[in-house]
């Protein structure tokens, strides 16, 4: 397989999927559309709205605290929108003129992981558009390491899609995709509530002993004025288990200045995942093939 | 030289026998047709020919080359219009036959010229930078056609080319088609249109993934009919029955009526 990718005509295949994948994306103005409108209901409604009543986050607004969460939420939506497409490809589309020809798929496979994660970028660079407004500042240095971290994530997720599509035979619609898989990962990764977080200043220590040793068995402690939420350890368990935490982790580290996971960790589940689901589509494609 | 050849070729879904011990042979520059009731094996056989689908046993050579083993050289060497358009409905007609250029591996000095002669060809140079969406069932097939002949296949498979066509564009197919039999090229089709089987030069009828019936259409009425009059339409009820042949629907005749009703991301 790795002998085919380097004729050298196997360059322009994963060039002109990569131009495909862009080239749709710029045609359908509802996916841009879709990536404003969450933009502004996550970050400016919901944002304003639960920051109204939450004061804050480890020292951020509330806005501030969903802002590269939902930069992840983007990319969930343009990644999965690009590999589901092989769906249609399969049935009713391009992707039987592609299995017929000589072209390498792996190529093709690599073509569609840039391109998907092109598009993600880009869906995923709209609410740099609105940092300003809810007073998130970024660096150049940190805007470039923002915008690594949202490709490589891209191909992570159109490659997650492009296995998930590869194993779908029927298909009504992207709302199951979005229902059942983007959702999920999103709400499920830190994203919009904290794993352990300081929420609020107001005084712990004013609140009656009995009580306060209520609240510490619900999971609420005390540091200095501000109450420590700890989640259900449930929910802590899916939020360990799902890979965009960890993704987004860094990108909250890079945007906002702060990290719930350990640095490391996060890179090492990032990369592993990267290599994973690459492989994976890879794989997949590949197997598309062989009838 | 033999274009194609099978050898007991056969194909089974599960218990479901699609192509059952195919036996074969088209000679290189001959327009073939292969007919048959819904879920005769015409597809199922296609498939196998055009490397999309592996064979259960048997074996099939394309212009000299196993389809299992040496598939990378059968589909360099062969063109296909399939049942039902392969080109994305976002992109323009230039654009189509660009990633189709590439996939070929076209070299890339030559792309630009092959894309002109392609759209010229297809009488399409002045739709060529319009979304394929906007097109009409003719200009799609039409289009497609010159896809498929883009990297100058020595065979053509066409599977049902007709379907959805009215008659001014399903003539104007006819005549491409007849056009490239003039320069030599070998044609397999298979269709339900029996009076396009009338043109090739030798039909071959399938049923229930045996072969029923194999030679020219005068033949076949000779032998079948008793005379050379009548229709091929006669020679086929004749050999497979008046009985419906009802299918379930497949995945992909769901996914189209999706689409009809304007689904979401079906474009």
């Amino acid at each position: 397989m790795i002998r085919e990718v380097a004729r050298p005509w196997a360059v322009g295949v994963v060039w002109i999927f990569w131009k495909r994948e862009v080239l749709r994306y710029l045609r359908d103005r509802s996916q841009a559309f879709g990536g404003v409108s969450r933009t502004v209901l996550w970050l400016l409604i919901l944002g304003y709205g639960l920051g109204a009543s939450f004061r804050d986050i480890e020292g951020y607004t509330y806005s501030q605290y969903v802002f590269p969460g939902v930069m992840v939420l983007n990319v969930l939506f343009a990644g999965l929108q690009s590999a589901i497409v092989l769906v249609w490809d399969r049935e009713v589309g391009l992707l039987r003129a592609v299995l017929v020809s000589p072209a390498p798929m792996l190529a093709v496979a690599l073509g569609k992981l840039l391109g998907g994660a092109t598009v993600a970028l880009i869906q995923g660079s709209i609410p740099l558009l609105f940092a300003p407004l809810v007073g998130v500042s970024l660096s150049l240095k940190g805007l470039l390491l923002a915008w690594l971290i949202v490709f490589t994530l891209g191909i992570m997720v159109t490659g997650f899609g492009v296995v998930l599509a590869s194993r779908m035979r029927n298909f009504e619609g992207f709302g199951s995709i979005s229902n059942g898989v983007i959702q999920p990962l999103y709400f499920l990764s830190g994203s919009i509530f904290p794993l352990k977080g300081v929420v609020g200043g107001v005084g712990f220590l004013d609140i009656p002993e009995a009580l306060r040793a209520e609240l510490e068995r619900l999971g609420i402690h005390t540091i200095g004025g501000g109450w420590v939420v700890e989640l259900p350890l449930w929910l802590k368990a899916l939020v360990y288990a799902n890979p965009i935490s960890y993704a987004l982790d860094l990108l909250r580290y890079v945007t906002l200045g702060y990290a719930q996971l350990p640095l490391g960790l996060s890179l090492g589940v990032m990369l592993l995942c990267f290599v994973l689901t690459s492989l994976g589509a890879s794989w997949a494609m590949g197997q598309m093939r062989k009838g | 030289m033999v274009a194609i050849r099978c050898a007991g070729l056969s194909r089974r879904f599960g218990s479901l026998v699609a192509v059952a011990g195919l036996d074969l042979e088209v000679e290189e520059g001959e327009f073939f047709a292969l007919l048959g009731p819904n879920g005769a094996g015409k597809t199922t056989t296609l498939y196998m020919l055009i490397t999309l689908l592996s064979p259960s046993e048997g074996e099939a050579y394309v212009l000299g080359r196993h389809v299992v083993r040496e598939a990378e050289a059968v589909r360099r060497s062969i063109g296909i219009v399939f049942q039902d358009p392969v080109l994305d409905e976002r992109l323009t007609a230039w654009e189509n036959l660009e990633v189709y250029a590439f996939l070929y591996g076209l070299p890339l000095k030559v792309i630009r010229g092959a894309i002109l002669e392609a759209l010229a060809w297809a009488s399409l140079e002045e739709a060529a930078h319009r979304p394929v969406r906007t097109f009409s069932g003719g200009m799609k097939r039409r289009l497609e056609l010159a896809r498929a002949l883009m990297h100058k296949p020595r065979l053509l498979f066409l599977d049902e080319p007709s379907l959805g066509l009215d008659p001014q564009g399903r003539r104007q197919l006819w005549e491409k088609v007849q056009a490239l039999r003039q320069e030599g090229l070998t044609v397999f089709l298979t269709t339900h249109y029996l009076l396009e089987a009338e043109a090739a030069d030798r039909v071959g009828i399938l049923d229930r993934g045996r072969l029923v019936a194999l030679g020219s259409p005068k033949e076949l009425k000779r032998r079948v009919l008793g005379q050379e009059e009548g229709s091929l339409e006669e020679v086929f009820l004749a050999l497979t029955g008046r009985g419906l042949r009802d299918e379930e629907v497949s995945p992909k005749e769901r996914f189209l009526s999706y689409r009809k009703r304007g689904g979401e991301h079906s474009r």
